[in-house]
């Protein structure tokens, strides 16, 4: 067996977060010899998936609370911090088994089905491996609700919806449709108009001022765009409920973004640097990388943790220090011991049964950004048949983590059909997440290159803008022998479909 | 029931590297003769997905096998070379890993390769030692030669065998679940025809 230190490695990619995996994924039919390595036991770096124990002994690792006398400027910053988590002391006998079972999602997001991320796990046949599932119905919370209308009220999903819905009074409902069918295109010579001008201002008073659209549709329109502080604009918020509305039904009926199972991201990235394998890449986790000379230009030492060095021209890292005063988010996860079945009813004709549900809980003004609840049902693989995980979403503030407490409950009890035992809390993880600088961090040393992903974007939806690194690290690998038309792009292995022999038996 | 309905069993094959675990399964592995020993039972069980598990030694050499790699699976067998007691000791961490990520309920089944080099005076760990410790935990266990082709269908029949003995397997992996996978593939050119509405 050749020894890993003999050859200068053409790339070493050091974690296994999505960028990475993807462009390992990139790089598995390139021929180059990849090492990729994780300093973490665990697949997926920022975008893990946990089991009970896994979550458990990461809250111990990310449980450090920053005080306002250790954030001076040189103090160097987590991306995740605060981290705890709670059981419930009865929590076997209500059916917290198996810890192995579970699969909680650090930064779980949904996929537009119009995301490029998804046009190229079909193009370079990754989808094969991964299963996904579609995100159902998006509600909104109303706390004023009173007996005779519901608590969580249903956002209508299409025009149909819109002209069945008894939710909407007639008048609202033509303002409503009027502006559907505007911003489908909004971006035309006929529409740009209407907006040109007041690209940033708010889109809430935008709604108000140009479709009359009450507070009550506002709210919905805005709980489509998941928006962390609700402060959306005009050019951002048209834009994402222009992506809402085109991206329904490419798939199929009645649902425009899907969910991959058994952990959203972290599978994608493990499928990614599962073809990396096959590709002939080799996989360490558990194993640190670090620069142990200051390179002389013509390659990087690397010192890995098990005593092994490796050299290289290319590394391909992420960044771990988060930017000082970057936006910040409270995060809620929980384990809860029903399946929640009223929010994952179909709504349109052959739809398939959704295995995620958005629950928006509308900011008070300026007091109080929304937060934002993704149920995930048993489906996805991230917990037992009968329970469902609940991940709860809001801007970091004094109170924000009571506030997803209290939203957990309300969630839960609105949830619950009345008659019916309230669901219980068996499991929960709580954390802060934050960004490190938004760009690459590139530095170019004679021959040799370094490149940094961007830690992921804390948007609730998948962000396109998170490929666009990829490729350039990709190009960075590749040099001269990159060609942009062949990038993702690949053909079934041979054999079969994926790398699984099919045998008739 | 058509055949496209039917239940197709995924079986992993992993092991440290040079166990011989290609071999086994892309030469010397017969499906026609399978069949026949199989029989009229597993009528239902259409395919058998056997993992190509050469193709992912650069996540075996380390032990680096993702989680994502167990999904689904309804048995994991695990090879070690019988010449390499270091192949046969790193048996319990593969089997604990396997353990953790694979369903609760799937067929484990150890195989002990290279029979063929016994002959040759090459046998470094006894076929007692290696059912003792298969039977330990809950393991089927048999040794093979992919060169000679000794035994080499018996790990496969038996753990279908196995499989079909626990139908709680087969339901958790159920390709007629209400909220199967969508289909993606088919609609990779229709990105820009799609209708949005």
């Amino acid at each position: 067996m050749e020894s890993l230190g003999d050859e200068p490695w053409d790339v070493v990619i050091c974690g296994t977060g999505l960028q990475q995996s993807l462009l390992a994924l990139a790089l598995s039919r390139s021929n180059k010899r990849i090492l990729h390595v994780d300093p973490n036991d665990y697949y997926g770096e920022h975008e893990a998936a946990f089991s009970l124990q896994e979550a458990d002994s990461w809250a111990a690792t990310h449980a450090g609370r920053s005080t306002e006398e250790d954030s001076s400027v040189e103090k160097r910053q987590p991306i995740f911090k605060n981290a705890s988590v709670w059981k419930h002391p009865d929590a076997a006998d209500l059916g917290l088994l198996s810890p192995h079972a579970y699969s909680l999602a650090l930064a779980p997001q949904i996929i537009h089905t119009r995301s490029k991320i998804l046009e190229q796990l079909v193009s370079s046949q990754a989808y094969r491996q991964v299963v996904f599932l579609a995100v159902g119905s998006f509600f909104v919370f109303d706390a004023e609700a009173t007996d005779s209308s519901p608590k969580l009220a249903r956002i209508p999903s299409s025009r149909e919806d819109v002209f069945a819905t008894k939710a909407i009074p007639v008048k609202s409902k033509r303002y409503l449709m009027k502006f559907l069918k505007f911003v489908i295109d909004h971006d035309s010579e006929e529409q740009k108009p209407v907006w040109q001008g007041q690209e940033q201002k708010l889109l809430s008073e935008f709604l108000a001022s140009e479709f009359k659209l009450d507070e009550n549709l506002q709210k919905y329109i805005l709980a489509l765009t998941l928006s962390l502080d609700g402060l959306i604009t005009v050019a951002d918020g048209l834009a994402t409920i222009h992506r809402h509305l085109t991206s329904m039904g490419v798939f199929g009926p009645g649902f425009c973004a899907v969910y991959p199972k058994w952990g959203g991201s972290s599978e994608i990235a493990q499928v990614a640097c599962r073809a990396g394998a096959v590709g002939g890449g080799i996989y360490m986790l558990d194993t640190e990388a670090n620069v142990s000379n200051s390179p002389d230009g013509h390659e990087i030492s690397l010192e890995l943790s098990n005593g092994i060095s490796v050299r290289t021209t290319k590394l391909v890292t992420s960044q771990q220090d988060a930017l000082p005063d970057a936006q910040t988010i409270t995060r809620l996860i929980a384990v809860v011991n029903s399946p929640l079945k009223p929010l994952f009813e179909t709504v349109v004709e052959g739809a398939p049964t959704p295995a995620v549900a958005v629950v928006v809980f509308p900011g008070q003004i300026t007091e109080n950004s929304p937060i934002y609840a993704f149920v995930h049902s048993s489906e996805t693989g991230e917990c037992l048949i009968g329970q469902s995980v609940i991940y709860l979403t809001t801007l970091a503030c004094r109170q924000s983590a009571q506030r997803l407490e209290s939203a957990l409950d309300d969630l839960l009890a609105a949830a619950t059909p009345e008659g019916s035992p309230a669901p219980v809390s068996l499991y929960k993880l709580q954390y802060e997440q934050t960004v490190s600088a938004r760009e690459p961090l590139i530095t170019t040393r004679e021959e040799t290159r370094t490149f940094a992903f961007p830690s992921p974007s804390l948007s609730l939806t998948f962000d396109d803008g998170c490929l666009g690194p990829v490729k350039d690290a990709w190009k960075l690998v590749m040099g001269d022998t990159a060609l942009e038309t062949e990038y993702m792009v690949f053909q079934d292995r041979e054999g079969v479909g994926d790398d699984d022999d099919v045998y008739d038996l | 029931m058509s055949e496209d309905s039917l239940p197709v069993l995924k079986i992993l094959i992993i092991g440290p590297s040079g166990a011989g675990k290609s071999a086994h399964c892309d030469d010397q592995f017969d499906p026609e003769s399978t069949t026949a020993t199989i029989g009229i039972d597993f009528k239902p069980f259409h395919h058998a997905a056997v993992s190509n598990s050469h193709s992912k030694a650069g996540q075996e050499r380390f032990r680096t096998l993702s989680t994502s790699y167990y999904r689904g699976a309804h048995a994991v067998i695990l090879v070690y070379d019988i010449t390499s007691r270091k192949s046969f000791l790193s048996m319990e961490k593969w089997i604990d890993e396997a353990r953790s990520s694979a369903s609760p309920d799937a067929v484990l089944y150890l195989v002990g390769s290279k029979l063929d080099k016994v002959a040759t005076g090459g046998r470094a760990v006894s076929f007692e030692e290696g059912k003792a410790f298969a039977e330990s935990q809950g393991a089927g266990f048999c040794e093979v030669s992919s060169k000679t082709r000794e035994n080499v269908r018996q790990p496969f029949v038996e753990v279908v065998d196995r499989i079909v003995q626990r139908p709680e397997l087969l339901a958790s992996t159920a390709p007629a679940s209400s909220t199967a996978g969508l289909n993606l593939g088919g609609l990779g050119s229709n990105y820009s025809s799609a209708c949005p509405c």
